[in-house]
């Protein structure tokens, strides 16, 4: 009966180097510049362009993260407990309530900053899906505090090659913190 | 007034910090290092505080790190099965004894010296034996880690550091007449889905924990996104003519453990005007079963629960309520993004963190007998309107800063928590449980419960 099922998924693993699509590949310069489209649409607040690059199979999932001995690194990202998990229409959801005139935890809305970097791309065994890693620092601001809260992480995506641009497939985010510094994740990642 | 145990330094009297005769609560209470300093105490040392959920050390060996109160601890599972918690504050020079937050190991050995412990707290040795490091001013069995007494309800893990004040069944008291019907209602009982999300908060602990004697009234103003998007009885001007969720049977206890029951036909709009009188209880639990039980584990409801509890669980299920001091638990079902009805099942910790800062935990949890199906679609609508990335709960995580960093102000510390709505003892005729009642709209009565346990516990030992 363990309560407690873990996996090492995108953490504590060499990296990843079959299928790795070089910088100066314009699909990989396709990929990034999805990826940093959609930062700025959500630091500009514009959710529902972002919700219009979600593929409606999409997979949005945020594993906790616990403090465990070097020897049990692979029990540091648990999935039987999540921050998010989330498809199309929980995602669709959420931003529903961010378009009423009362969701307060973000009304008035956080100053948010997106850094995505480390970005690597691989072709994968679908033709039209990328799998791209990237480096996430989330700053956010709220209120007149002077101090920034600060999230980061690795982000696991698969997009899907969609008329001129991509869409989002799926999102598996391991965050660094096993005690997060803001008060709530009413930020995407 | 001279300062003394029940006088703070600038000769404020700690009974005049609640009013009762105008049901007032100072807000200097919500972020004065004096008055935390003394909870820690009073409150943290004297009560039974939840750690954890015996599902998450399930073997021999098994361990989680937590805090009770503002002090470290690992919560362990002996060889024998039996649970223990012990203080994580190495005896010899005050080293963190296990800096993991979960894992496996019969002995826990500190880093700094090599001073080792079994899960049962006691000392093992100290490396070099011959030397006999450990000394000759205390015997060897005198040196393991500090205890606390421990006790468990419904697979929850309460422990406290008063060795010989009230058992936890004196401490529960009359909750546990409706906490069975949530904790102790089926064969293998739930199931903590891991271990808890957690969070810093930049608030005092009482900010949250006075709502988790169940605030029912903020959830109109401050979850109104809810009412906004229809789900929870209509939209517009006919939600506050609905009141969804507003009406029920409020319980409220002098331990101050509180609790909310509330007829699923008063919150949602899929079920509201339907014809739900006259049915019978087991046909009201096999349309809308109560949140986390499935239709294969309805039997098991009256092998464990009384006739009585069973008709409450199927009129009015406890939806939402708490333990003194610092626990909130969330049982409620909702639809879920596809529209179908699913439980969701949580329970929330305000762990101090100093007078301006605690921590929030959220564990969720599943009957352990439930289809995996129906734990995994519970997780994902548990994560959508509780804890860390909730669509409720951020809204509260967003609130209780203000109100800590309000009562720090001059003018601030000297106003007030105003309490002043009361419906007054109503026990409805044939009421099958015992504690304060209040039927009708949820108003102030069982928070100031919540300030008057409070009160009990900042001046136990006053004499005049």
């Amino acid at each position: 009966m363990t309560a407690t099922k873990t996996s090492s998924e995108g953490t504590a693993s060499a990296p990843e180097t079959a299928g790795l699509i070089p910088m100066n590949s314009p699909t990989y310069i396709d990929a990034a510049n999805f990826l940093f489209t959609e930062a700025d649409l959500l630091d500009e607040l514009q959710y529902d362009a972002w919700l219009a690059l979600l593929a409606e199979d999409l997979r949005y999932t945020v594993p906790l993260r616990q403090t465990r001995s070097r020897a049990d690194q692979a029990q540091s990202v648990v999935r039987t407990m999540k921050h998010f998990d989330d498809n199309y229409l929980s995602i669709k959801a959420r931003i529903d309530r961010l378009n009423t005139n009362s969701a307060w935890a973000e009304d008035p809305p956080s100053r948010t900053r997106r850094f995505v970097s480390n970005i690597r791309v691989y072709t994968t065994d679908v033709a039209t899906e990328l799998a791209v890693k990237s480096y996430l620092l989330l700053s956010r601001n709220r209120y007149e505090h002077s101090s920034m809260m600060f999230i980061s992480g690795v982000r696991h995506d698969r997009i899907r090659r969609h008329g001129e641009g991509f869409k989002l497939v799926s999102r598996d985010v391991i965050i660094d913190q096993s005690v997060l510094g803001m008060p709530n994740l009413g930020v995407f990642l | 007034m001279k300062p003394d145990a029940f006088c703070l330094s600038d000769g404020t009297t700690l009974d005049a910090l609640i009013n009762t005769d105008t049901r007032e609560v100072s807000m200097r209470v919500l972020s004065d290092a004096e008055i935390y300093n003394l909870e820690m105490d009073r409150i943290f040392g004297k009560a039974w505080i939840v750690l954890a959920h015996a599902s998450e050390i399930p073997n021999p060996g098994d361990y989680v790190t937590r805090d009770l109160g503002q002090d470290p601890v690992i919560v362990t599972r002996d060889k024998d099965g039996r649970i223990h918690v012990s203080l994580n504050i190495c005896p010899h020079r005050g080293m963190r004894v296990c800096t993991a937050e979960a894992g496996n190991t019969g002995i826990h050995r500190c880093n700094y010296h090599g001073w080792a412990f079994r899960s049962d707290g006691s000392f093992v040795g100290a490396p070099v034996e011959r030397e006999k490091m450990h000394g000759d001013v205390f015997a060897k069995e005198s040196l393991g880690l500090v205890k606390a007494r421990v006790s468990l309800y419904g697979g929850l893990v309460f422990a406290t550091w008063s060795h010989d004040g009230p058992t936890l069944e004196e401490f529960l008291g009359d909750v546990k007449f409706y906490y069975d019907m949530l904790f102790c209602r089926t064969d293998s009982g739930l199931e903590a889905l891991g271990p808890p999300q957690r969070v810093l908060i930049n608030a005092n602990w009482k900010t949250a924990g006075e709502q988790s004697c169940v605030d029912g009234y903020h959830t109109i103003s401050l979850h109104r996104y809810l009412l906004d998007i229809g789900q929870y009885g209509g939209i517009g001007d006919e939600v506050y003519a609905n009141a969804p969720a507003m009406y029920g049977v409020d319980i409220g206890t002098r331990q101050g453990h509180g609790l909310r029951c509330i007829p699923p036909e008063n919150t949602f709009s899929a079920i509201m005007g339907g014809r739900l009188d006259g049915l019978t209880p087991d046909e009201r639990l096999k349309i809308l079963p109560p949140p986390g039980i499935t239709p294969n584990l309805l039997p098991q409801l009256r092998k464990h629960l009384s006739d009585e509890q069973v008709r409450l669980l199927a009129e009015a299920p406890p939806q939402a309520g708490g333990f003194f001091p610092n626990i909130l638990w969330v049982f409620i079902y909702a639809p879920n993004a596809e529209g179908e009805f699913v439980g969701a099942l949580g329970l929330h910790s305000f762990v101090p963190r100093g007078p301006d800062h605690f921590e929030f935990y959220t564990w969720f949890f599943v009957e352990k007998d439930a289809p995996e199906d129906t734990k995994q679609k519970m997780l994902a609508m548990s994560i959508f309107y509780m804890g860390s990335s909730s669509t409720i709960e951020q809204d509260d995580s967003d609130t209780w800063p203000h109100m800590s960093s309000n009562a720090k102000g001059p003018q601030g510390r000297k106003q007030t928590l105003k309490y002043g709505a009361l419906v007054g003892e109503n026990k409805p005729q044939g009421w099958p449980g015992g504690g304060f009642v209040y039927e009708g709209f949820s108003k102030d009565d069982n928070q100031w419960q919540w300030w008057l346990a409070y009160r009990d516990y900042m001046l136990a030992g006053k004499t005049s």
